[in-house]
């Protein structure tokens, strides 16, 4: 039987598999994993282990508490201002209801570049632009949420069903109301789904905020680090999983409420 | 002619919807006694850090310094996608519901989602007196967080795949092993490869502010050139870090796309 021939190794494959094993050896090398260090270090785990395993409740319930709650009213304003501020401007940066190339590409760029600074950078800016507190906090999520909502919601609009906006141009709209009228109306579902997910992320991103001094639980988190009171982190860290499981069940439940 | 009028039941939930989003934020707000003065003096202060931060500190001493820190970062990520991808491509088996028994995927999914619940940071400085001060923290943080999510995406994955090949295989005598190898492998793998990849692009920027509990990286530089307030060289840190991470996110979309899309072959 004549069988087909295989086709040969592509490009991508013949200079990428070796490359990225090179590389991964090379990462390891450079992260500097020692096994004799790694052991003798393994016998100061009794420094966190002992302390870890033996929470604190009583302080962390009169200390945490009202940090955890900063913390959650921080993922809420943030979350909420951000993906308002994030829903104007992917319409202005989805191709589908922006009709000059050049501001579309301003936006894009502008929200890829929002993208590429992680959370805590945010943090550390605004922490030093408008003071120590929550309000940084705020700020640094809002950016969060604006890149990640535009990134999701551009992309949504950018696969909408174009009918409807023709339909309501040919009725005598102009381009901003055929939008406002038949491409809001198709990416709605969509956004609150995206909403709830990036209230999720919010939840979680700002716990951590406080290591740099944006305000919320981390702050504490923080202090009793740095005189390794692991006994009384331990019990913050439980309370604060509680917090993210009950608010992520609250968000699934609703989702499959409104959608 | 008359328009029908709109059902009752989704206007409540829309303005009551509207209401409660209204109040949450009223309430975070005078929780966090944020007023509106402060967003409109906001932008003013920002516009004055950002004005500190150029022109940007290029001296030889401060590119010395940084470049091999935004590398380190680099390295940790790469690192710790590597152990997330290894670990979580046999866990990810054990947690699917259609090839593995039902009792040992709900263990396993549980146990993924405990591991996803923890930041990175939080697991960087549990990890700190024991791996010390340095990327090796920072590795082991991003790995064991990436083989939460890892898992849990490529489950769903080997969920999602068409199960005919599976049958043909065992029907022309093949065993269980040969059904995973031959059959789920090579459905899962190009998804499975693009989550990898899109992985390494997220622990590329937690990698980045691991540094600020000592775990290695760029971000212990970050925090401390603005603490000292040498705004210059923080800019530079910051120019640094976005090129990084740009290049491998267009690097990597790119190979992703042309992992899913596959190439083309003539006959």
């Amino acid at each position: 039987m004549n069988r087909p021939r295989k086709p040969l190794p592509s490009l991508l494959s013949i200079l990428g598999y070796p490359f990225t094993v090179f590389f991964t050896i090379y990462s390891f090398l450079q992260i500097g994993f020692n096994l004799e260090d790694f052991k003798t270090n393994l016998q100061n785990r009794k420094i966190v282990t002992d302390p870890l395993f033996n929470p604190k409740w009583s302080w962390a319930f009169e200390n945490a508490a009202q940090a955890l709650i900063e913390t959650i009213q921080i993922a809420i304003l943030a979350s909420i201002l951000g993906c308002f501020i994030a829903l104007p401007l992917s319409f202005y940066a989805s191709k589908a209801t922006n009709q000059s190339t050049f501001s579309y590409s301003i936006y894009k760029s502008f929200l890829n570049f929002i993208r590429t600074i992680p959370d805590l950078f945010w943090a550390m800016l605004f922490t030093v632009a408008v003071g120590l507190g929550p309000f940084a906090g705020v700020l640094a999520l809002v950016m969060f949420s604006v890149a990640i909502m535009g990134k999701l919601l551009s992309e949504t609009i950018d696969s909408i069903d174009l009918g409807p906006l023709e339909a309501a141009k040919a009725s005598g709209a102009k381009h901003n109301q055929a939008v406002f009228t038949s491409a809001l109306p198709q990416i709605l579902p969509n956004f609150t789904a995206y909403f709830l997910y990036i209230f999720e992320l919010c939840i979680r991103a700002s716990v951590i905020l406080g290591l740099v001094g944006a305000g919320g639980v981390g702050r504490i988190i923080e202090t009793q680090r740095i005189f390794l009171r692991f006994d009384r982190i331990t019990p913050i860290i439980v309370l604060i999983l509680i917090a993210v499981i009950a608010i992520e069940q609250f968000s699934v439940w609703l989702r499959r409420k409104i959608l | 002619m008359k328009i029908p009028e709109q059902p009752l039941g989704p206007k409540i939930l829309r303005y009551s919807i509207t209401t409660l989003i209204v109040f949450a934020s009223i309430w975070s707000a005078s929780g966090l006694e944020i007023t509106p003065e402060r967003f409109l003096t906001a932008p003013t202060k920002i516009w004055q850090l950002v004005s500190q931060l150029f022109p940007l500190d290029l001296s030889s001493e401060a590119i010395n310094r940084i470049v091999p820190k935004v590398g380190e970062s680099l390295f940790i990520a790469w690192a710790g996608t590597v152990i997330g991808a290894i670990f979580s491509f046999p866990i990810s088996f054990l947690a699917a519901n259609n090839v593995s028994i039902n009792f040992v995927s709900r263990i396993t999914k549980q146990v993924l989602n405990v591991i996803r619940a923890f930041p990175e940071l939080i697991l960087a400085f549990v990890f700190l007196p024991i791996t010390g001060l340095g990327p090796l923290t920072g590795t082991l943080a991003v790995g064991i967080h990436s083989i939460g999510t890892l898992g849990k995406l490529s489950s769903e994955v080997i969920e999602g795949i068409n199960p005919g090949p599976l049958e043909s295989i065992k029907s022309s005598g093949g065993s269980k092993i040969n059904e995973l190898l031959f059959g789920v492998v090579p459905q899962i793998m190009p998804t499975v490869t693009s989550y990898w990849l899109y992985r390494f692009e997220i622990n590329l920027r937690a990698s980045a502010v691991l540094g600020v509990v000592g775990a290695g990286g760029v971000g212990a530089e970050l925090i401390n050139q603005l603490r000292f307030r040498d705004f210059p060289r923080a800019g530079t840190v910051l120019v640094v870090t976005i090129l990084m991470v740009l290049t491998v996110d267009t690097i990597s979309a790119a190979i992703r796309r042309r992992i899913i899309k596959g190439r083309e072959i003539k006959i």
